[in-house]
Formats: C-alpha cells, sequence, structure tokens
C-alpha cells in the first residue's frame, strides 16, 4: 500500500511535554512532544488495544493508562509487561509548522 | 601516618581508638572560611563492642528468609520520591522480596501503598518496577478493577460472586508516611512513626537538608553480585578508600574520617575532601590534592583553572570554585552553603538499605534490595540529586538507566566516569568477598573498633529484627 504524508497538526498546537491523537485514513495516530522531541506512534496500545492518549508520558516513553504498559516513542519496544508486543512508529516531518505524519 | 605493626599499636579502653598525630574531621572544617551548621559540627560516636559479626547472615539462604519474615516486613523502607508521583492518580510500584507495593497519589495530600494484587485470583494490577498514571487499578486478566482509594470498582460478572462483601475486597494497604520528599511504606500496622524511628538526632539533620527541594537528575540501577548486607558495608567506611580506591585517597581525609550513630536506625560518617589522606603524607603537594579532586558529576567545574596561588589550600580553592560553578549549572542560590557541605562527604545509613548522602559535590541516594530468591545478590540503585532551578520548575525525575551485571558503572548514561570508576572499584570486591565468606575456615568478621562502626551498628540492628522472631 502506497504511504504518504498528512497533515496532523500545528507545530504550535503540541507545547512541550503534550501529546495529541487522530485518525488517518484507518490509522489511529498520536504525535507526542517529549523532551524536546517529536514523535509519531500508535495511539492504541498492543497489549488489550486500549486508547493510550491519556497515559503518562515522560523522557520519550508513554505509559498506557489501564493496565500500565508502557513503550518507548522513539522505537515503539514494548519497556514494560502486561505488553511484549511494540507499536507502530510513523516517520514525521515539519512543513510550512505543519506536523506531517507518513502513513 | 606510619604504618604499625598490631603488636606496637597503642593499647587503648574501648572506644578511644582514632587516628593517630591527624587532625580530626573536626578540626579540618573548624578551619573553613563558610562555617559549617551544627549538624556538621557534632559527634555522636558509640563503642559498641569488639566482638566477631558471625557470616551466616551473608551465606544462609534460611538467614535471608528469616530477613524476609522479621525484618523487611516491620521497617520503614523509601518506596520512592514525591517527584515520582507528583498528579494526583500517578503511581509507582516498590518491590520488596516477592512483597509488592503501588504506592499512588490519591488526593493532593494523600499518598497510599496498596499491595500490588488483584483480589480476585491474584493477578498483579500492576508490572513489578513500572510506573505511570491512571483513574483505576484494572487487573489485566478478569477485568476486576479497583478506584484510586482503593475500594472495589466494578468485579466483572458480579451475579457470580453473591458471597463476596464488596465492603471487604478494598485493597489492603501499608503505612506511608512522606519525609523530605521521600515516600517512605511499613508493613507492619503497629510499628512506632517514622519520626521515631529515625530519632530526634536524626530528624533535626534531615530537617535541615530540604532534600524536598532537589530532584532526580540521574538514576543508574545494577544488580550486583553478593548479599544485600555485605553490598550496603561496602559503602559504609573510608578505611578502604587507600588500598581500593588509591585515585581518591590524595584528595581525602580516610583514616580521619569521622563516625556516629544515632539510636537504632541512623548512623554516618564524615569524609573530608580537598585533604590529604593520612596514609600519604609528606608524598603530594597541595596542588596535587587539588587536582585529584573527585566529585559526583565533575561536569560542573570543566574547565576551571587549578593553578593555586602560594599559601592558598586545595580545600579551600575547591570551595571557592564549586560555590560559583554549582550556583551556575544548578541555576541555584548556594550562598548560605558551607564550605564542608559543598565539597564533603556525608554519608548516612537509614536503616534497612538506603543511604543519604545530603552533600552538594556527592548528592547521592543509594538504595539496596536482595534479588528475591537469590541472598547473593543484590539490586543496587544510585540516584543523583540536585537543587530544583530557582525558575520554580521542577524536572521530571531521571528514567532509571539499568545496566547489566558485567557492564562498568561509567557505561551508564548519565553517570560521571570518574565517580563511575569508584562505584566499579567498590564493587568489583564483592563478588569476591561473597566468595571468601562462604569459603573461609573463619566464623565471623573482625572489625575495627571506629572505622567500621557503622558495619557493627548496622548489623546490630539486624540481629534485633531477627532475633524478635515471627
Amino acid at each position: 500500500m502506497a504511504t504518504e504524508f498528512t497533515r496532523f497538526c500545528k507545530l504550535s498546537e503540541l507545547p512541550a511535554e503534550s501529546k495529541k491523537a487522530a485518525k488517518i485514513n484507518d490509522t489511529w495516530v498520536m504525535v507526542c512532544h517529549s523532551n524536546g522531541r517529536l514523535f509519531a506512534v500508535s495511539a492504541i496500545c498492543s497489549h488489550q488495544f486500549k486508547p493510550l492518549v491519556n497515559g503518562r508520558m515522560r523522557n520519550c516513553a508513554i505509559s498506557c493508562p489501564v493496565h500500565g504498559a508502557r513503550f518507548s516513542l522513539e522505537t515503539g519496544a514494548a519497556l514494560d509487561l502486561p505488553a511484549t508486543r511494540p507499536i507502530a512508529t510513523y516517520e514525521l516531518r515539519i512543513v510550512d509548522d505543519w506536523i506531517e505524519v507518513c502513513i | 601516618m606510619s604504618t604499625h605493626s598490631l603488636e606496637r599499636a597503642p593499647k587503648l579502653a574501648p572506644g578511644e581508638a582514632r587516628c593517630p598525630d591527624e587532625p580530626t574531621t573536626q578540626q579540618i572544617i573548624a578551619r573553613d572560611r563558610v562555617a559549617a551548621p551544627g549538624w556538621v559540627r557534632s559527634e555522636s560516636y558509640e563503642f559498641l563492642g569488639d566482638e566477631d559479626i558471625s557470616i551466616d547472615r551473608y551465606i544462609d539462604p534460611e538467614f535471608a528468609k528469616r530477613e524476609y519474615e522479621t525484618l523487611w516486613n516491620r521497617t520503614w523502607q523509601f518506596a520512592c520520591r514525591e517527584e515520582h508521583i507528583p498528579e494526583v492518580g500517578d503511581y509507582y510500584v516498590y518491590d520488596i522480596g516477592r512483597q509488592s507495593f503501588i504506592i499512588t497519589r490519591v488526593a493532593q495530600d494523600d499518598i497510599r501503598a496498596y499491595y500490588n494484587a488483584c483480589l480476585h485470583r491474584g493477578t498483579m494490577l500492576r508490572a513489578a518496577g513500572t510506573e505511570g498514571c491512571t483513574q483505576e487499578f484494572k487487573c489485566s486478566f478478569h477485568g476486576w478493577s479497583w478506584n484510586l482509594d482503593g475500594t472495589l470498582k466494578e468485579a466483572v460478572c458480579p451475579w457470580d460472586f453473591p458471597h463476596v462483601d464488596e465492603k471487604k475486597f478494598s485493597l489492603p494497604e501499608a503505612r506511608v508516611e512522606r519525609l523530605a520528599g521521600f515516600v517512605f511504606i511499613n508493613m507492619d500496622h503497629q510499628a512506632q512513626s517514622l519520626i521515631d524511628y529515625l530519632g530526634p538526632a536524626f530528624m533535626a539533620h534531615i530537617n535541615e537538608w530540604k532534600l524536598e527541594d532537589r530532584y532526580i537528575y540521574c538514576h543508574v540501577v545494577k544488580t550486583l553480585p553478593a548479599n544485600w548486607k555485605l553490598t550496603m558495608e561496602a559503602f559504609m567506611e573510608a578505611y578502604h578508600v587507600i588500598n581500593t580506591h588509591p585515585q581518591v585517597a590524595v584528595s581525602n581525609a580516610d583514616a580521619n574520617s569521622q563516625y556516629d550513630v544515632y539510636g537504632e536506625h541512623v548512623d554516618r560518617f564524615i569524609s573530608s575532601l580537598g585533604v590529604l589522606s593520612p596514609h600519604l603524607r609528606g608524598q603530594y603537594t597541595e596542588q596535587d590534592v587539588l587536582d585529584q579532586f573527585t566529585l559526583g558529576d565533575s561536569s560542573v567545574v570543566a574547565g576551571a583553572s587549578r593553578a593555586l596561588a602560594e599559601g592558598e589550600t586545595a580545600r579551600q580553592r575547591m570551595a571557592d570554585m564549586m560555590r560559583g560553578m554549582f550556583e551556575e549549572s544548578m541555576k541555584s542560590d548556594l550562598s548560605g552553603v558551607s564550605d564542608s557541605e559543598l565539597l564533603d562527604c556525608f554519608s548516612y545509613t537509614v536503616f534497612p538499605n538506603t543511604f543519604l548522602f545530603p552533600g552538594i559535590s556527592l548528592p547521592m541516594v543509594y538504595r539496596f534490595r536482595p534479588v528475591p530468591g537469590d541472598h547473593r545478590k543484590t539490586i543496587y540503585e544510585v540516584f543523583f540529586l540536585r537543587p530544583v532551578p530557582q525558575d520554580g520548575s521542577r524536572p521530571f525525575p531521571a528514567a532509571p538507566v539499568r545496566i547489566r551485571e558485567d557492564q562498568s558503572f561509567t557505561e551508564a548514561e548519565g553517570m560521571d566516569p570518574g565517580f563511575g570508576a569508584i562505584l566499579d572499584q567498590d564493587t568489583d570486591n564483592l563478588l569476591l568477598q561473597q566468595a571468601g565468606l562462604e569459603a573461609t575456615a573463619k566464623p565471623g568478621l573482625t572489625l575495627g573498633n571506629y572505622q567500621e562502626i557503622r558495619v557493627r551498628h548496622f548489623e546490630r540492628t539486624v540481629d534485633k529484627y531477627v532475633n524478635l522472631g515471627d
């Protein structure tokens, strides 16, 4: 399937240590601003498929608020039980002050 | 200080042993330009006997089992820092042996510690060693859930549990007390309060330190190959410095460090820095002492001139230099901080498993926990603390950096290389010591009366708990 960059939100709408989730085509994507860096990852936990967007984000990782699984925002790797599978990560870029995500 | 044979050593009365012909720690500190506060300028040594310490405590798995039954479940333990759980719903899992607790902020001023197990079929509600934020504690197996305040929120298919009394299905709790930014827990609901446990002398010290105004800027975790008590004891004296850390001794008054005990649960040493070791008297210049000065984070004085002027002492230059540079790098006001607090190593043991270092140049907290099911291994953590910035912001506490047993501390991200090398030297001895205690024909450790008083004091309290029985 072809992939393409899609506008996600304005850069100014994502201040430091914040995150946003949105559906692009049929995929829930979350863009995170952590430790001065931007990351685009799946917004759905790989453990029991709950939304991650209300989870706590610290030091480039996000923890699922439901059962506590934690994922690296950089690699998507599962860092803590009960998750063992990674979440997807997506390429992103800034164009004209917009964050664009490649799905 | 010359080396004496034991036969020619002076015969002193019990408790009189001190490094001969050298200034005491108090005399060194009294010469400083910015005077030290009362908690530094006091002594509280006590002679506690000179019998050998039995070694079964380090090598017998049955002793470790008794510790779980009598010591770990009765003592106040540092579970996390308040900064780990600043918001309502934040939680941090503290594990000790097979026990596990969810430490969570239920309301702005209400922190609780729940036994970390579902009351249905026992699954951990949160994995060991994790942290995060939630609105409920939901079991990942069948989905039973508990509110932040510990009351049962939902039993899935309640029609199948007519025999369950909801009021009796709140999560069991350990006791929680907070002190200086630390969250302590105790499984014993009959235990004395944390303040009584620590005692008035130490409380007067910790209340001066304002550790609640510091944050964790580096946190390193490593499993070490020795019993938890043996591992702690590797850090309780400066007696080993001349042999284990020769690079430090040049700038450390090791043999004339000061040792104090406070009640049953706290002891300390003060080891002055920027002063030549008595073992090396006459072998180094003041400039050498300055050049060899070791810091927990040397980056804060990187690039500073280290050339001493005529008549200037290494200790005073280091104090003056560090005051300015720490203020700049930490964006904090240190004008009221004494030279001794800036320079010296203050090492306090808070029984059973925590060390606090309230100084500025060596600003650590250590925590030691036995590896469950293996009395020969210890989970060692070092946290480096810094004053919070003056602008009122509070950085997130650093995430733990976990290094493998075969890795050097110098490889840990954020660890100062010089300090990492010292930790390597400390811990490289441990495997040999553990193995030696298992091989020895001698049933006890022999301790120095003064320099190793903290080891004796610590083991006395271990014995007290273990001998109390269940």
